[in-house]
């Protein structure tokens, strides 16, 4: 054991008579920055990307190969009061599912609106599109939980069946708008 | 929205997945408003069922049809429209519409859909009376 000890003692007083602790901070220093740029170098990680399944066209990954950061992601756009639902690609209002309805139903006391923005939403689960109707639920004044807006695919508002900004309660008899659902009513075909 | 309408939107949405290109057209474009029945909104949004079939009995009711905010500021293309306006009269209201009355071609409704309409209410008022002169005519008030 006394013998252990004075090899190591040796060791590390070689070792300290040979190097700096400033020296040492320094390497230690450039090794530590040259980790956190090697992801900033221009490498292709197309390959990368479609095998995580962030390619439009890529397959989904089963599950057992997403990385965490892939599977949170996957489960934002599962879970109906996320914004991040890939029903709501065109939302903007509050969720109903948030407010006592569901992603599709309108809460108690409120009535769906008579017309509605109808367009269509990618699901990265399946890989296909979806027709969704963007139903106002009316009746009640705004529920204020949940405010989500996102715009793909929305024009201004002078292509007004194609602008979410509308109170699409409007020709309701209480026009009073209370939150938005999303109704998936089919599947689209590929040129939409 | 009563029983039968979401059985009528569920049995149009049911073939979306073999949608030919009118229907997903009417769907994307039209429905939103008109509704799945295409019967409009009572004192809003005027109905389409067995309305557009007798439009199409006159040129100035051709010409309405094609010119209202709806139609001409619709992101269709020229085929597009015609096809979607041929898709609803055939299936809503198929047995008004007269043998004369040919279907909407696409060269009708492009030089049709741009004309400006100065007053959608006069033009309207003015279209459904020569229907009515001249046989069934649409409500004025819808």
């Amino acid at each position: 054991m006394r013998r252990l000890d004075r090899i190591f003692e040796q060791s590390s007083r070689s070792l300290a008579q040979r190097t700096s602790r400033r020296s040492f901070v320094a390497v230690l220093g450039q090794v530590l920055t040259g980790s956190l740029l090697l992801p900033l170098l221009p490498i292709d990680r197309v390959n990368r990307a479609a095998a995580a399944g962030l390619e439009p066209d890529a397959a989904p990954p089963p599950p057992a190969h997403r990385s965490p950061a892939t599977a949170a992601r996957q489960a934002a756009s599962d879970d109906p009061q996320s914004c991040d639902y890939w029903r709501y690609c065109a939302i903007d209002g509050f969720l109903c599912s948030c407010c006592g309805g569901s992603s599709h139903s309108c809460p108690p006391g409120t009535s769906m609106s008579a017309v509605a923005w109808i367009g269509t939403c990618h699901n990265p689960g399946d890989g296909r599109d979806y027709i969704v109707t963007y139903n106002d639920c009316c009746g009640k004044t705004s529920c204020g939980n949940c405010g989500c807006n996102r715009n793909e695919r929305e024009r201004p508002l002078y292509r007004l069946l194609r602008n979410n900004d509308n109170n699409w309660c409007v020709a309701n008899a209480d026009s009073n708008y209370h939150c938005t659902v999303s109704v998936i009513l089919g599947l689209a075909e590929k040129d939409q | 929205m009563s029983r039968w309408r979401w059985s009528v939107t569920a049995l149009l949405l049911v073939s979306a997945s073999t949608l030919a290109s009118p229907t997903q057209d009417y769907v994307l474009n039209c429905m939103g408003c008109h509704g799945a029945t295409a019967d409009g909104v009572p004192g809003k949004v005027p109905p389409l069922a067995h309305t557009l079939v007798q439009f199409m009995r006159s040129p100035a009711g051709r010409s309405y049809v094609l010119r209202v905010p709806g139609a001409s500021n619709s992101m269709l293309s020229d085929a597009q429209l015609a096809a979607v306006l041929n898709w609803i009269a055939g299936n809503f209201g198929r047995d008004q519409l007269p043998e004369s009355a040919p279907p909407f071609s696409v060269q009708e409704v492009a030089a049709t859909r741009r004309m400006p309409m100065v007053s959608l209410r006069t033009t309207r008022g003015e279209v459904l009376k020569e229907l009515a002169a001249s046989g069934s005519a649409p409500p004025e008030d819808y």
